[in-house]
């Protein structure tokens, strides 16, 4: 087979060839053989790349990878692994379980022993394992491979075509015409010519043959895409890289500031809203449902500017964006992007601002404001000194009826004061307060506090003394540095899928041999437009066929 | 351009094997979020009751242990006695314990520590931030740590007793070697 | 009458308009062996007015998407009865743009009856206008659903053209085992879309007999404490009862053919919303689309793609076999960047991540798969004529599953309201 690459033509050819680069003739016995059926015309019949005489282990790679049929195969692999992590959840929409174990549990209970089987088998993380990952870089390499295998080769034969063509390339083309010279050979060329110029074609002559060709830049098309998604592919992997990506959850009451983890930057939750539509606005089957309209946190971004590493002291913030997050509408600075992710409708006592009375006189002192947390020391309100000796957040008692906090959060928040003062002993007396009059009566305030109850008390006058969260709203903080090549890759992608799938390249031939006007055209697409496009333009420069009579298929039986 | 084929073939199969060896051994040896055994925990800078900032990077080459306790648990409360005895009797043999409460206000916690008699180091979380890092879930949480920063148990719940952490001190002591 | 009524009544024309539009298609397929004609000229005559009804029908239909528009507020494409109405203009728009490339009357034969079905199957959901929730309120959100449909509308003409491809290709002289199999599969297919049919009828005629059966259905489980945990429910079917829901009582049902009560109970490892009354409506599909298919086969005493065969007998199967490539290879790009990219970017927006591995994004990447492996295909020798037709009938299903059965089966971040 490797004898006779050289046409007849003139022309040597590369091994593996199935049409000759310069004239076209069909050179493999498969095509030579049948001269009846239409011609293959794939990559203009030129050799790929790798096709060589004696292969060796890395060119038997090289061919792995670039045969189409291979990447195909990696794709329909590719799809059924996808599809297989769709029948449960996957494992990472669990926020909560982290361990082997705990998802064991997850599905066994969920699923039963379906579920067991499942997870056993890896697919409830199919897209974080080994061998998903695996197809997809055996996919990401056969598109490199195949694109260097073929756009060189194809690049060479397209740029240097030439113009006479063999009759045998001609007359086997997907659309052809043979019929008896026009009168006036020369005057008829011009004006087909013409034709085809108006159609945006490029002619060329070479004597009584002539050549034009329109859209080649289409046959890029595929390798732009496949660059595009290599690029998607890398940056997809460049997201792997732990500076390149954060991923962090941060939870804030309202009026709360916190640092986010790993960053320099603190974020202060200034106001939380949500909002449910009314029945007014909702459909008959919806009335009386909660349908959220809105979720928002009022957000000030800070960025540390002094003492960030030292835990001794308060860091120094500055205000570097303030923004109104939403669904839909993160805060973005800098790379950082701040999203609405979840709320917890639970209000919490933030401070208070009480009076101290004395209830002989029904004098008021104050107000003082007491913080839930980090509170004051001591506070002064009139007369009287107060100083604060012990805090619970959460207050109850222990199996032992010592008094403790149940948890970390002021749900039934009591200080522990020493009151010193008018009528008071040097030493103070100690003054227990429950803020929220649930409490207050829950745990008998006034009996803990014997004797001096009757005298003083500390009291919220309004509603105007309480600070409330309403809600703890949760952000996620994300950093994700791939994205703007994620965006490049599929701004590539497209594009050469475009031009691709949205111009044809058209060729058409014609030559004349003893008062025989032959013609071929090619596309690779859209055989239909060419034919309409061929028969206009001959129709238009006097010779009149019909589109279909053009068709080659439809000629062999 | 023949005389490329062969180097561009090399150089092409060489990045898709590092690329891709990276992707896939990626999905292989991705650390999980949890700590275990063998893990070297992560550093943390904090002030301790006493006003002193304390960096991790000061125990390095010691048997460390560090406790994470709140005022709000109650088997904390009751290792507390434990966890004093143990530290009294190894801080002079160079094994640093220290307890890191669960951002709670210091007044909480110096009343506390006062009342249960806790004089070891207790150093102050702040905003849970040591303890997100550590990805705690349940308290007390007590890990112990090899002179050469390896953690050697981790021991969720309590409360411990004071046999329990001794002997994990001595495997921590007979670790240093 | 409010501007929402009047969408509605729009949509009911476009809904006659298609039919008529259909049946002229019919005529142009189907009359061109009627004595005294030129086939030409007559098929000429047909199609055009079948595609004057389907533009007009679209017409109406697009007058339907924009009073709903305005009348909602926000682009109507936010549900499953908005996105499936969309879906059908989308279908009927690149149904136009292919019919005046290729003024192929066989195309509107096949691609307008698939536009009265989604339409029907829209009418089975809640047509109300429903109020935005926040994470579907973004443009992108928008420009992502409306290419996307647009993409999958030409996969669905591709679909149409494939499946007369292979009605015309598949050899109902031939006797050996290729030619009976390809012949069975095409009459499962059929007897799919009968079931489809039948689906639909039932429930029409049962909503329009104001059909109902209601049932109480207590669960017991043991939570993880061990303790007993119990569930009460109401669960109401539109549809006579084959299956109940598990552990469950009859609290009224209406009888139907003397049927009063449910013939069976649903397992018990049946789960996910609405389980029961899903499978009820499976096995009523199934049970009315093999009655109607045992109708038509008593009618006709052959195969149904017998029936329809000859009547494709001059067309040319490689023009089909172009019109339906030509058609995903259109729709493809849309797909791309509506499906994925469009999608990717509103993700990233709402959901912090432009990929979540969401059962929906898994099922529009295998969709993309798909039609990548059938476009590499088309490169190859022997993946033209009726192998590339299965796979552009298959691709279509898949399309389905995306847009309907995952919403259906798995539960994701994209459930739709309103899913019966």
């Amino acid at each position: 087979m490797f004898s006779n690459t050289k046409c007849e033509c003139g022309h040597q050819n590369h091994a593996g060839t199935v049409l000759c680069e310069s004239c076209g003739k069909p050179l493999t016995e498969e095509w030579a053989g049948n001269p009846e059926t239409p011609l293959e015309m794939r990559y203009d019949g030129v050799a790929r790349r790798s096709q060589k005489a004696n292969p060796d282990l890395l060119d038997r790679v090289w061919n792995f990878f670039s045969s189409v049929k291979v990447a195909v195969w990696l794709i329909v692999l590719t799809l059924i692994g996808a599809s297989l992590g769709t029948i449960y959840p996957q494992e990472n929409t669990f926020l909560n379980l982290q361990t082997y174990q705990e998802f064991h549990d997850y599905y066994k209970e969920h699923y039963g022993t379906a579920g067991v089987v499942y997870h056993a088998l890896g697919l409830s993380r199919v897209y974080s394992s080994w061998w998903f990952i695996g197809l997809l870089v055996m996919i990401g390499t056969s598109l490199v491979i195949c694109s260097l295998d073929r756009v060189l080769p194809l690049y060479r034969a397209l740029s240097k075509q030439q113009i006479r063509k063999h009759m045998q390339f001609i007359s086997r083309q997907q659309v052809t015409y043979s019929g008896p010279e026009p009168v006036n050979k020369e005057a008829w060329l011009d004006s087909f010519g013409k034709e085809l110029k108006r159609k945006r074609y490029k002619v060329w002559r070479d004597g009584d043959a002539l050549m034009a060709e329109k859209n080649r830049f289409s046959r890029w098309g595929p390798y732009i895409n496949h660059i595009g998604l290599i690029i998607f592919l890398l940056a997809v992997l460049g997201r792997n890289v732990p500076a390149w990506n954060m991923d962090q959850y941060v939870s804030l009451d309202e009026g709360e500031t916190e640092q986010i983890p790993g960053t320099n930057y603190f974020v202060k939750n200034e106001k939380f809203t949500v909002e449910y539509y009314t029945d007014a606005e909702l459909p008959p089957t919806l009335k009386g449902t909660e349908r959220p309209k809105l979720f928002e946190t009022k957000a000030t971004l800070y960025v540390c500017t002094e003492s960030c590493d030292d835990p001794s002291k308060d860091p120094v913030l500055s205000p570097v964006k303030t923004h109104d997050i939403r669904v839909n509408h993160p805060l973005s600075y800098k790379g950082l992007k701040l999203y609405q992710y979840d709320y917890t409708p639970k209000p919490k006592l933030v401070s208070v601002s009480p009076m101290l009375v004395d209830k002989k006189t029904g004098e008021q002192y104050g107000p003082f404001t007491l913080s839930m947390r980090n509170p004051a020391l001591t506070y002064r309100a009139g007369p009287y000194t107060l100083t604060l000796k012990d805090k619970f957040m959460d207050f109850g008692l222990d199996d032992q009826g010592r008094p403790m906090t149940k948890s970390r959060e002021p749900n039934a928040p009591a200080f522990v004061f020493i009151i010193q003062g008018p009528d008071l002993p040097e030493t103070g007396e100690t003054y227990i307060y429950f803020p929220q009059q649930i409490d207050k009566v829950k745990f008998r305030q006034d009996v803990l506090n014997k004797a001096i109850a009757d005298k003083l008390d500390i009291r919220v006058p309004s509603m105007s003394g309480v600070v409330l969260s309403e809600n703890t709203s949760t952000l996620n903080v994300r950093v994700d540095r791939a994205m703007p090549f994620i965006w490049t890759g599929a701004a590539i992608f497209m594009i050469g899928v475009a031009m691709g799938l949205y111009w044809h390249h058209r060729r058409i031939w014609l030559r004349f041999d003893d008062g025989v006007l032959s013609l071929g055209a090619h596309t690779n697409k859209n055989n239909y437009g060419l034919r309409m496009e061929v028969a206009a333009a001959m129709t238009k420069a006097g010779l009149p066929v019909s589109d279909k009579s053009l068709d080659n298929r439809r000629k062999s039986p | 351009m023949k005389r490329y084929r062969k180097p561009i073939q090399y150089i092409v199969l060489f990045l898709v094997l590092l690329i891709g060896g990276y992707a896939v051994g990626h999905t292989l040896f991705a650390s999980t979020a949890v700590l275990k055994t063998g893990d070297e925990p992560p550093a943390f800078k904090l002030l301790s009751l006493d006003g002193s900032v304390h960096d991790s990077a000061e125990y390095a080459g010691k048997p460390l242990i560090i406790n994470f306790w709140g005022t709000f648990c109650p088997p904390c409360r009751d290792e507390m006695p434990a966890l004093q005895n143990v530290y009294e009797r190894w801080q002079d043999k160079g094994v640093q314990l220290v307890g890191i409460n669960l951002s709670e206000d210091k007044l909480s916690v110096e009343s506390f520590a006062r009342q249960v008699g806790a004089h070891f180091p207790i150093l102050l979380d702040r905003n849970r931030q040591t303890e997100k890092r550590f990805g705690l879930k349940q308290y007390p949480t007590t890990f112990f740590v090899y002179p050469n920063g390896k953690i050697e148990a981790i021991l969720i719940g309590g409360p411990l007793t004071e046999e329990q952490i001794e002997a994990h001190i001595e495997k921590l002591v007979a670790g240093r070697s | 009458m409010s501007l929402l009524d009047f969408s509605q009544k729009a949509l009911l024309a476009a809904l006659l308009i298609y039919s008529a539009s259909f049946i002229f298609f019919m005529i142009a397929v189907g009359g061109k062996k009627w004595s005294n004609r030129e086939p030409a000229a007559h098929s000429r005559r047909w199609g055009w007015t079948g595609f004057g009804f389907a533009a007009a029908g679209w017409a109406a239909h697009v007058t339907f998407f924009v009073t709903r528009w305005v009348a909602g507020g926000h682009i109507p494409t936010s549900n499953m009865y908005e996105f499936m109405t969309m879906l059908a203009m989308a279908i009927m728009l690149a149904f136009i743009v292919i019919y005046l490339i290729y003024k192929n009357a066989l195309l509107g034969a096949f691609t307008l009856p698939l536009t009265v079905i989604i339409i029907a199957y829209a009418s089975v959901f809640p047509s109300e206008i429903q109020p935005l929730i926040p994470s579907l309120n973004s443009n992108w959100l928008r420009v992502h659903v409306t290419t996307a449909a647009l993409g999958e509308a030409f996969f669905a003409v591709g679909f149409a053209a494939a499946l007369v491809q292979l009605l015309r290709v598949i050899d109902y002289k031939r006797t050996d085992k290729a030619g009976k199999r390809a012949r069975r599969w095409m009459e499962v297919f059929l007897l799919v879309i009968l079931m489809v049919i039948g689906f639909l009828l039932s429930v029409f005629s049962f909503r329009a007999a104001g059909y109902q059966a209601e049932f109480h259905q207590v669960i017991t489980k043991e939570d993880d404490l061990g303790q007993q945990q119990t569930t009460e429910r109401q669960v109401v079917y539109g549809l006579p009862p084959i299956v109940k829901p598990y552990s469950s009582d009859t609290v009224e049902i209406d009888s139907f053919l003397g049927m009063k009560k449910p013939l069976f109970a649903a397992p018990p490892w049946l789960k996910g919303v609405n389980a029961e009354r899903k499978l009820n409506t499976i096995l009523w599909s199934i049970i009315s689309g093999l009655i109607l298919y045992g109708l038509l086969r008593l009618i006709a005493r052959k195969q149904l793609g017998a029936v329809i065969h000859p009547h494709l007998s001059d067309i040319d199967p490689d023009d089909l076999d172009e019109i339906s490539y030509r058609s995903i290879a259109i729709g493809y790009p849309i797909f791309t960047l509506g499906g994925l990219i469009f999608a990717m970017i509103w993700a990233q927006i709402a959901w912090s991540r432009f990929w979540g591995w969401d059962p929906k994004e898994v099922w529009a990447l295998i969709t993309w798969l798909f039609y990548t492996a059938y476009l590499h295909l088309r490169l190859s020798r022997g993946w033209h004529g009726a192998k590339s037709a299965w796979l552009a009938v298959i691709g279509f299903l898949v399309v389905l599953f995306t847009l309907i059965g995952v919403n259906l089966v798995i539960a994701g971040l994209h459930s739709y309201a309103g899913v019966s």
